[in-house]
């Protein structure tokens, strides 16, 4: 039920003590009154002022999912779901409903800040903030080149203006958070089929999920797709070192050792081949390498790999046999963070052996297995007169896509963890940072600060006072996204292409700007003010063009779908065969192994230790990141349903005397924390779990401050050598009562 | 999903909660809050967790809870002022300005589901979103799920979806040995 928040307790009684008035009298500023009491009692106003609007949820990043927002009598109320874009299909996750509410948090940055001394910032007027900023930039660029400044951002819609700005001063270095996150994942499938497919969950018939949880690592079209296909009679196996939130509705958990799915890959890969389950016809059509990959895989039977991965042979056959039974409507799920996207040294052939397994059933391209999205070309800014500046044709600093460095990593991605060193070899000497949190999000949290501290400028652009915004010379306030509009999308595209848009809800509330304000207003000094020449409707025009769709349009509808649908067929693939690679030339130029076989993990708990463990982690789905533990709705949740638990196998937590709730120390060679633990059966005794999103430590997130710990605070610095991902999961860890 | 009201006659409002399909992600907890516009420590609802077996025969389930808007509520023959009743339609609801918050009803109900409102001192909980139901729109934390863990509909529509799952045999109440008559049926698994 809804009430007037001004309504006292003592007006309650008094209403409650009258007659007919009292209605009336309950709802307050309300002019009129419901029509009876019932209705107040259901908190039904006779004529609240409603709006409902249509954008785009900022509250992950990654699926920016089609919502309306509802606002109440000027005030940002409640959310639903579009019921028509791709990626939520008419649902919002726990974050999302909760994130609107961020707009109200007294945490948020209100005006540009400028530092003064260690820890203390004082406001500055956003014309000397530009000033005084471009000013250094330009001394800092005239001593040491374009190429000493980065960009990092999480990659949201208006990331093209990042690229754009920086191309502008010269500068490559646009970096994500790609290299924690998918970079691994990423690179196999570019090796193997071209580009990164998507998943036909809902007609699939056999689904595996290795490392991935959709329940938790929020994608709400996957965990509805999977309930769907689910009761259309499909399986599900769940393979996971913990019994993950999918588990959950799984047939089956398979709770594999954890660094060890590349050889249960293998060993399926093994059983298919040796008894001719494979999809003989697409493989002889439409692939390459196929002789090279049985010879290789012959070392691979699950004989070999029950050993390794603590799942026994006769699983591993019958997984191998079920799944190949179903071809081509079977699948293996592409993956994300978990499993094979930045965690392990093996992680990049994990990926390998993953798109190979779907290859090899023949389901690209096919109903119930992986297809490409079909995401629509959206119009450029050079059709309206405004030219693009020159790509510069100077290497990324931090090696990503340079033969000889990190040649399977992404040049858009960038590796971010490279950062800290580069700043303190002196390479990149000035930074902006923007909705991203590198100084809690990247490994080693000390070296990270010390690197960025280094930096002869850092300027942050954020909503929240991050510890990477509390690390920076300046902090440029961006308007919240319900306060702002924003780029055009295509994120949404799947079986057909669909254009989303962020679509102001409320006038801002602060001296906050949106992106293309903040880059235009910088712009200006550095001498490149000719690119920033235009309006965010203007570029939105110029985006849509092609499609014939009005702005007003997709406005008013939050989504509007172009081009046509997907069929079912073979596509020729981005590779420099055309075909599905399962042996790789290009790998093999590039001094890497061309064919996925076995590798052992980088780092291995002691065996003779009884506190030793692997240390990995993983989302909840209540939390992005670190973005979202300084809600106070969330936390509220996490506290409540004691979520700031690391799990531990329970056989083994009893062999080290703790109890459930106990609190312990956890140490690893980089780092030491206390927290408490949660006793399960439902964790492989290797390993201990801790949620990923807490252990804020920056003094201005009053919520989140203090609460919990980060994986990031026991994570050595790693590159791994082709794609130059973190590993975030080689960690062993010492886990003792405190 | 379409709307809940079947015109005509008047209806008797039920919930299935399919436990098998939840997947324990507390979207319908955090659509409540903002549908009711609670504060931040107040709910209306909850997801409970329950674990089995042993290690590597291992499983858990998610039980939502919230009011059973029970046909015969406890909450309701305790309360000393009327405040809580039992609507036509099925709902349990509060009418909040005769509450005087004497806490018997949180005391009295089986199913934890009625907090005390901190700021003006009455008792509030689930009221099946009745303000949803009268614009013909379902319940916040049916909408929002996922995995379509809730099924809302009229028990006196016995061509409704929630009718015909009612009478299979693969539902239960809980607390049913209490007598109290629960407009939430759940499919445990």
């Amino acid at each position: 039920m809804s009430f007037d928040k001004k309504i006292t307790r003592r007006t309650f009684i008094r209403a409650a003590a009258g007659s007919a008035l009292a209605s009336g009298l309950s709802v307050g500023a309300v002019s009129c009154g419901p029509k009876n009491a019932q209705e107040a009692a259901d908190g039904i106003k006779a004529d609240p002022d409603i709006r409902k609007i249509a954008t785009q949820c900022q509250g992950c990043g990654a699926n920016r999912c089609g919502i309306y927002v509802y606002v109440k009598d000027g005030r940002v109320w409640k959310v639903e779901g579009n019921p028509r874009t791709y990626n939520n299909a008419g649902t919002v996750c726990p974050r999302g409903h909760a994130y609107i509410k961020e707009l109200y948090n007294p945490d948020r940055i209100k005006q540009p800040l400028k530092r003064t001394a260690e820890g203390k910032y004082e406001p500055i007027s956003w014309e000397l903030a530009f000033e005084e900023i471009s000013t250094k930039l330009n001394l800092i660029i005239m001593d040491n080149g374009p190429q000493s400044v980065f960009w990092a951002q999480y990659p949201m819609a208006n990331i093209p203006l990042a690229f754009r700005f920086m191309h502008a001063l010269g500068s490559p270095n646009t970096i994500t958070h790609g290299a924690t996150c998918f970079t691994a994942r990423n690179a196999a499938f570019n090796a193997t089929c071209g580009a990164l497919p998507d998943n036909d969950l809902k007609n699939s018939r056999y689904i595996i999920l290795v490392g991935r949880n959709p329940a938790a690592g929020v994608k709400l079209q996957q965990i509805k797709d999977i309930a769907n296909a689910k009761r259309q009679g499909a399986r599900l196996v769940v393979l996971d070192p913990r019994h993950s939130e999918t588990a959950v509705i799984a047939d089956e958990w398979l709770a594999i050792k954890p660094a060890t799915d590349l050889a249960f890959l293998l060993a399926m890969l093994n059983v298919i081949i040796e008894e001719g389950l494979y999809d003989r016809r697409f493989v002889e059509e439409h692939t390459v390498g196929f002789d090279n990959l049985r010879d290789a895989l012959v070392t691979y039977p699950p004989e070999w790999a029950q050993t390794t991965c603590d799942i026994p042979k006769e699983t591993i056959y019958r997984v191998a046999r079920e799944f190949a039974s179903y071809k081509p409507r079977a699948l293996i799920h592409r993956g994300y963070h978990g499993g094979y996207g930045a965690g392990y040294f093996n992680s990049f052939q994990t990926a390998r052996a993953v798109a190979i397994l779907n290859a090899i059933i023949g389901n690209y391209e096919a109903v119930g297995g992986l297809f490409m999205p079909l995401k629509p070309t959206l119009g450029e800014l050079e059709k309206g007169g405004h030219p693009a500046p020159p790509i510069p044709e100077i290497e990324k600093a931090d090696g990503a896509g340079v033969p000889g460095r990190y040649p399977a990593a992404s040049y858009s991605d960038g590796i971010v963890q490279a950062i800290p060193e580069l700043a303190l070899s002196g390479k990149l000497k000035a930074g902006f940072v923007n909705h991203m949190n590198p100084v809690r999000t990247n490994p080693n949290p000390e070296r990270v600060i010390a690197g960025y501290k280094k930096l002869e400028l850092l300027v942050t652009i954020d909503c929240f006072m991050s510890e990477t915004a509390a690390a920076s010379h300046y902090v440029l306030p961006e308007s919240f996204f319900l306060e702002r509009d924003d780029h055009v999308d295509t994120v949404h595209s799947g079986p057909v292409g669909q254009l989303t848009v962020v679509a102001q809800v409320v006038k801002p509330m602060y001296d906050t700007k949106p992106l293309l304000d903040i880059i235009t207003g910088l712009s200006k000094g550095l001498g490149i003010g000719r690119y920033f020449n235009f309006t965010m409707d203007e570029l939105n025009t110029l985006r849509l063009q092609p499609f014939g769709v009005k702005l007003e349009e997709l406005k008013r509808e939050g989504v509007v779908e172009v081009g046509p649908r997907w069929v079912e067929g073979f596509k020729p693939c981005k590779t420099p065969s055309g075909k599905i690679e399962f042996y790789s030339d290009q790998l093999a130029s590039w001094g890497l192994d061309p064919m996925p076989r076995w590798q052992e993990p980088l780092v291995t708990p002691n065996p003779s230790d009884k506190n030793s463990f692997r240390l990995i982690h993983g989302k909840q789905a209540i939390h992005t990141h670190s973005m979202t533990a300084n809600v106070p709705y969330l936390m509220q949740l996490s506290d409540r349903y004691d979520m700031i638990r690391l799990w531990i196998n329970r056989q083994r937590a009893e062999a080290i005397g703790l109890k459930d709730g106990d609190t312990v120390v956890i140490e690893s060679d980089i780092g030491k924390g206390y927290v408490k633990v949660r006793l399960t059966e439902g964790l492989h005794p290797s390993a201990v779990w801790m949620p990923s999103g807490y252990g804020i430590f920056s003094k201005y997130l009053k919520t989140a401050y203090g609460k919990g710990i980060n994986y990031n605070d026991f994570l050595n610095t790693y590159f791994d050598p082709a794609v130059g991902h973190v590993m975030s999961n080689e960690i062993i860890v010492r886990v003792s009562k405190a | 999903m379409s709307a809940p009201v079947k015109s005509g006659k008047l209806a008797k409002w039920a919930m299935l909660i399919d436990t098998t399909k939840c997947v324990g992600c507390l979207a319908c907890v955090a659509a409540c809050h903002n549908q009711n516009e609670l504060p931040v420590t107040e709910f209306f609802n909850r997801v409970e967790e329950r674990e089995f077996g042993c290690f590597p025969n291992y499983n858990r389930r998610f039980l939502p809870m919230q009011c059973q808007h029970c046909d015969n509520p406890p909450c309701v023959s305790v309360c000393p002022t009327g405040a809580s009743y039992k609507r036509s339609d099925g709902i349990v609801a509060i009418d909040t300005r005769r509450c005087i918050g004497c806490k018997y009803c949180i005391l009295s109900c089986p199913y934890k589901a009625r907090i005390i409102n901190k700021e003006h001192g009455f008792v509030h909980k689930c009221g099946f979103c009745a303000a949803l139901l009268h614009n013909n729109a379902l319940p916040a934390c049916v909408g929002t799920c996922p995995t379509g863990v809730r099924v809302f509909g009229d028990l006196n529509d016995p061509n409704s979806e929630i009718s015909k799952l009612a009478a299979s045999k693969k539902v239960i109440q809980i607390g049913k040995d209490l007598n109290t008559k629960p407009s939430i049926y759940y499919i445990i698994g």
